[in-house]
């Protein structure tokens, strides 16, 4: 034993460090509920299909299955080496998500085309590794920023002056990330998503925001983007239907039997279930009343069956989750583990909130997963391989000083 | 600077503090903002959606996964005082189609085909089941259009296409033959509903009312509607939950509410005694040329109990919206010919800017619903008319009460009484005036000086106290519906009570009460004295037979002795017994009564009354009988078109004495007989000639001796037949016995001496009944065995007598 540890280099040694547990514990926790939560409300939905009543809980249990133990063996990798591979997994979800348009599917399904079926691996959404290629990305970069060279024009160049002062403000230091996003985004607006648009931009900000680029960008930013929103809400027909329905799902035209009914069934779901809800598996609007009852709005019949008390601790959950995130965030070993934590648990968190502000109708409608819980076998085990990077950064954090 | 150590490839990053410290702050500000701040509305919501607004969105949750289908609870049946069935529930079908599923049962055949035809298996050996297949043979079963039923099988997405409700029981064996036949079971069906069945039909149908099919099985009118809550029970409910796409989920079954059925009524009616009020009533509309039907009421004076009530015009409760009165057939005919429109209606449909024919349109429809309200409604109960003269049968009992006049008092009348307060005399119904007359005879010749004259005596606050005492000036408080609450009576009040009020009072004229509120008072009159509260329901039970409520007799008040009543019989009597009423005399039956004849507001239009009650000394039924405006032959005459004269002694006097012999006969009421009475003819066969006289003698009969044998061989009548006391006996000693049999001979018009010489020169005798004591001018109107039918020798021959002098309105 001794002369094994002595044959490792300090760093092969700190990748061996203890895994974060409550971390773990966290997100074994919720995967079981999720797994659980898609047996009962998938059942009827898979006999209206013909299927056997366990055909998504089987398929969904293996992705769980599977996708823990990638997990784990990408929490045994140390995570240094994921500054390297971040290049090539952002440059393969930039290709996927262009091949995305001309071979992929949905259009018919739900009218955007943003699955792509790939041998072996079935199909998946690119959406979901561009997310983590952006994050991998940047806190790749952001976390030598200190040590990046800056260009400088030649003197004579007219405008040599104004980029030193520009370059000192910090003004141009951000730019070629904004390229990266808006390259993202506009590829994933085609197809379109746009919540999933919503999420790369967030996780994308939030370590740029983390890194330390100047706040007037995010002050600006923020200002600009709920001016955008502003005007799209109040200024486009499209966003003004969508508005009105948010206000009252009723009012969709067709007396709540349009674009406001899966609204309109989310919220039967969540209000009957009262304090202590209606029971495990004894929903009533999982059979056949809620539109992707297993899926975007599984969390309704979440609410639905185990109340307000079990939705509360659920979303507690998630919340010990975020927070046990950010704390392995701020206690990582090097800036990039930081950066990467920081972007991935964001991206959990504003996707949870999302999804549940949604079902709710606290926002608009738009499509978005809830993580460890929505039926999709690739999303589970892309979310549990970034949580297997999250254990990985917590392997190295250096463990406290005994007094 | 980058430490590179190119060995083993791992890049370090440059220390630094600063950057560092920056990345803590702001994770730090990360994790408060998401990991704390954003899930704070989250909450807030949820609670608010889950608790505060939990009730709200459960209810419509509840709304859309449950169907609630009903239970229906069997109706109560209605039974009569026998126990016979009046209204009854029973089951029948409405036949459901659903589109859907024979569309699916359709593609089931065409697999088999097709399945057939691959494997060479066998063909199904029914016909293949297209829309057109099954439209065609529901429309020849069930009588419908076959374009009606593709019409509904139009309807692919549906599951609930009824194309017809409530078949008869042949139908629905017909249509379930028709679904094992041909496989259909899965997308027809035939679904259990509950139909209401009157027997009888007709009989009582105003009493009993009906159900509106059209509206869940309610009551609409009369008993069914006043006992609505009693006889429908309590629907029960089946709760099941259902999915998004509304297919039942059976498992998650949810809640079941039994059906308690309804309670089961039982009326004083009793059918027979109200099939004679009815028929009697028809009778008398027919023969006299009624034009506005009447009614007849039997009541127990005893107990206030209803034996019969009939209303005419009658209808079917069976199919309440037909009309098959002929007089309402005429009156409707008449409309829709335009020999009189409805004016009102039709006034208004004009004056709204219709055109003619649509004016047209408005009055027969006006006529329709009239028609129709008419023949609903009881309107004996409902409506009030004046009373006339057998109103003063209660006057009498008033005065006799309060010992204003007594039996040996006299009452002259000149043909006109003038009355303080009024200018011109108040005639009297017979012009030359009935001279002196006792007050037995004053009652019996309904004269109306001699009633004025007592009128006076009582004095106008103590007359309006017999008004209320009698129960005039409220509602009697039947068990029915209809009622009016004031009482219905239209009536002077206390303080506007005038001495010429109370002249015209004296004689039943001018003010009205309803006809169940004159009764009432009449039989307090004749069953001592006691005021009783009216009912039609005895008993009412449950599903399973324990007794809920039993009616027991109630009464309101006593209003007059026991010897008043008394001596009011006696009185009453006389009024049969060769007074204004002597066409009810029934031979055999004490009957006492009076006659009326009520003026209305119409020239022409008379009710004429009988208000009957037998026996006279211990009265078991009071009847009041009324025929509604029978039609002159002309404007202004006296008579109908076959000429009998319009009053109620000429009347309603006659119908109510046939009625009063069927329900005292019913009853078992003895008839107690004079010499004339019938006797049972004895066995005489075998018997010497002094032994069959003897036999005879004994049972008031004569004999006639046909032969010379030794012994009886044959007699005519046969051992047992009953004919009229005092009759010859034909017995044959030895002699054949004539088996021939004899022609009835028509009777009608001849007097009474003429009728008997008539059927006893052909070997039959005569009973007769009616008016046969007084008068010189009997003359038979009705026989009992028709003229032209064959009968045996011996047989005897009811007639009915009738005195054909014209005794003068307003009796």
């Amino acid at each position: 034993m001794k002369k094994r540890r002595r044959d490792l280099t300090v760093m092969q040694q700190l990748a061996r460090g203890p895994i974060d547990i409550p971390f773990l514990m966290l997100v074994v926790i919720l995967t079981v509920i999720g797994v659980i939560m898609v047996f009962s409300a998938s059942y009827p939905t898979a006999m209206n299909e013909g299927l056997s009543p366990t055909n998504y809980f089987f398929k969904q249990a293996t992705f769980g299955g599977v996708g823990l133990a990638a997990m784990y063996l990408i929490s045994k990798i140390n995570y240094q080496t994921f500054r390297g591979l971040s290049v090539f997994v952002l440059a393969i979800s930039i290709i996927l998500l262009v091949l995305v348009i001309p071979f992929g599917y949905g259009r018919s399904t739900v009218g955007a085309q943003r699955w792509i079926s790939l041998p072996i691996i079935g199909g998946f959404q690119p959406s979901e590794i561009a997310k983590v290629g952006v994050i991998m990305y940047f806190a790749a970069r952001l976390s030598k920023r200190n040590t990046q060279k800056h260009k400088r024009l030649p003197p004579r160049h007219p405008l040599s002056g104004l980029y030193a002062w520009l370059d000192e403000k910090g003004v141009l230091e951000p730019i070629p990330y904004f390229v990266v996003l808006g390259l993202v985004a506009i590829l994933m607006l085609m197809e379109p998503h746009m919540s999933g648009t919503i999420l790369v931009l967030m996780g994308g900000a939030s370590v740029l925001f983390a890194a330390g680029i100047r706040l007037y960008w995010f002050i600006g930013g923020g200002t600009a983007a709920a001016a955008g929103l502003f005007f799209i809400m109040t200024q486009t027909s499209y966003m003004a239907t969508r508005l009105a329905i948010w206000k009252d799902p009723w009012n969709d035209g067709m007396n709540g039997r349009g674009s406001g009914f899966q609204t309109i069934q989310s919220l039967y779901a969540i209000g009957s279930g009262g304090l202590l809800g209606v029971g495990l598996g004894k929903s009533r609007q999982k059979f056949l009343y809620l539109p992707e009852s297993e899926n975007d709005y599984i969390f309704s019949i979440v609410c639905e069956e185990l109340g307000f008390i079990g939705a509360a601790i659920i979303i507690l959950l998630f919340v010990l989750l975020i927070i046990r995130g950010y704390w392995i965030a701020v206690h990582a070993r090097d800036r990039f583990g930081s950066l990467l934590v920081v972007g991935i648990t964001t991206l959990t968190a504003v996707q949870v909130f999302l999804n549940i502000a949604v079902v709710t109708n606290l926002i608009p409608s738009t499509g978005i997963s809830l993580p460890f819980f929505s039926y999709g076998g690739t999303a589970l085990m892309i979310q549990l391989g970034e949580m297997g990077m999250v254990l990985s950064v917590s392997r190295q954090i250096p463990a406290p000083k005994q007094e | 600077m980058a430490e590179r150590k190119k060995g083993n490839r791992v890049i370090r990053q440059r220390p630094d503090r600063r950057a560092n410290r920056t990345i803590l702050v702001r994770s730090l500000f990360l994790m408060a903002i998401f990991g704390l701040v954003a899930f704070i509305p989250l909450f807030v919501k949820l609670w608010q959606l889950q608790i505060s607004q939990h009730d709200y969105y459960q209810d419509l949750a509840v709304k859309q996964q449950t169907r609630d289908s009903t239970v229906t609870a069997n109706r109560g049946t209605i039974y009569d005082s026998k126990g016979e069935v009046l209204a009854m529930s029973a089951t029948v079908y409405d036949v459901q189609l659903s589109p859907r599923d024979l569309q699916e049962t359709l593609e089931t055949y065409q697999e088999k085909v097709e399945d057939a035809q691959e494997n060479g298996g066998k063909l199904p050996d029914y016909p293949e089941p297209t829309d057109q297949f099954i439209a065609e043979n529901l429309a020849a079963i069930l009588d419908l259009e076959v374009d009606d039923i593709l019409d509904h099988l139009q309807n692919k997405d549906s599951q609930y296409e009824i194309i017809k409700k409530k078949i008869e029981p042949e139908e629905s064996e017909a249509v379930q033959e028709f679904i094992t036949e041909n496989h259909l079971s899965h997308g027809i069906y035939l679904m259990p509903t509950s139909k209401r069945y009157y027997p009888k039909g007709s009989l009582a149908a105003q009493v009993i009312g009906w159900v509106n099919p059209n509206l869940d099985n309610q009551g609409a009118y009369g008993l069914e509607a006043q006992f609505e809550s009693i006889l429908s029970g309590q629907t029960g409910r089946v709760v099941t939950a259902k999915d998004g796409v509304g297919t039942e989920l059976l498992y998650r079954f949810e809640d079941y509410y039994d059906a308690t059925d309804g309670s089961n009524l039982t009326l004083t009616i009793d059918s027979t005694i109200q099939s004679y009020c009815e028929s009697i009533l028809q009778e008398g509309v027919e023969q006299f040329d009624v034009q506005n039907g009447g009614f007849c009421i039997a009541m127990d004076p005893n107990t206030g109990a209803i034996l019969g009530w009939a209303n005419s015009p009658g209808f079917d409760p069976n199919d309440p919206w037909d009309v098959s009165d002929p007089v309402l057939l005429q009156y409707l005919e008449d409309i829709k010919s335009g020999e009189y429109t409805k004016e009102e209606a039709y006034e208004k449909a004009l004056a709204e800017g219709a055109s003619t024919d649509e004016a047209y349109e408005a009055a027969v429809s006006a006529a329709e619903t009239e028609v129709l309200t008419t023949q609903w409604t009881n309107r004996a109960v409902r409506l009030s008319y004046e009373p006339g003269s057998t109103f003063k049968s209660i006057v009498l009992a008033a005065a006799l009460e309060e010992g204003v006049v007594s039996e040996s008092d006299h009452f002259y009348c000149s043909g006109s009484a003038t009355v303080e307060g009024w200018s011109r005399p108040i005639s009297c119904s017979y012009k030359p005036g009935h001279k002196d007359q006792t007050l037995a005879e004053a009652v019996a010749n309904s004269c109306n000086p001699a009633f004025i004259a007592i009128g006076q005596k009582l004095g106008a606050e103590k007359f309006y106290d017999y008004l209320e005492d009698f129960g005039f000036l409220e509602p009697t408080n039947i068990d029915m519906q209809g009622e009016p609450t004031g009482g219905g009576q239209i009536i002077w009040s206390r303080e506007n009570f005038s001495n010429v009020n109370l002249a015209t009072a004296s004689f039943g004229q001018r003010f009205q009460v309803t006809p169940l509120q004159l009764i009432t008072a009449a039989s307090s009159v004749v069953n001592g004295g006691h005021l009783m509260q009216p009912y039609v329901v005895s008993q009412i039970t449950d599903a399973d037979g324990n007794v809920l409520q039993h009616t027991e007799p109630t009464e309101v008040r006593q209003v007059i002795s026991e010897k008043t009543s008394e001596r009011c019989r006696a009185i009453l009597e006389k009024v049969v017994d060769g007074g204004t009423g002597k066409n009810a005399a029934v031979e055999g039956y004490r009957i006492g009564g009076k006659t009326g004849s009520s003026e209305t507001t119409e020239d022409d239009h008379t009710i004429v009354s009988f208000l009957g009650f037998a026996p006279a000394d211990d009265p078991q039924v009071v009847i009041l009988l009324a025929y509604d405006n029978p039609k002159p032959a002309y404007p202004g005459a006296n008579t109908t078109a076959d000429g009998w004269y319009i009053s109620g002694g000429n009347m309603a006097a006659i119908k109510a004495g046939e009625l009063l012999e069927k329900i005292l006969d019913y009853l078992g009421v003895e008839k107690s007989y004079s010499e004339t009475a019938d006797v049972m003819v004895p066995n005489l066969t075998g018997l010497n000639l002094a032994d069959a006289t003897s036999a005879l003698k004994k049972n008031n009969l004569s004999i006639r001796v046909v032969g010379d044998g030794d012994t009886v061989t044959g007699q005519i009548p046969a051992n047992g037949a009953s004919i009229p006391g005092g009759s010859e006996v034909v017995v044959y000693m030895g002699a054949e016995v004539p088996t021939d049999q004899v022609t009835v001979p028509n009777l009608d018009g001849l007097s009474m001496d003429q009728a008997k010489q008539k059927l006893s020169a052909l070997g039959l005798y005569l009973k007769a009944t009616g008016a046969t004591e007084y008068g010189a001018n009997l003359v038979a109107y009705d026989q009992s065995i028709a003229a032209g039918t064959s009968v045996d020798r011996g047989t005897t021959i009811e007639v009915r007598f009738t005195d054909s002098t014209a005794s003068g309105a307003g009796l």
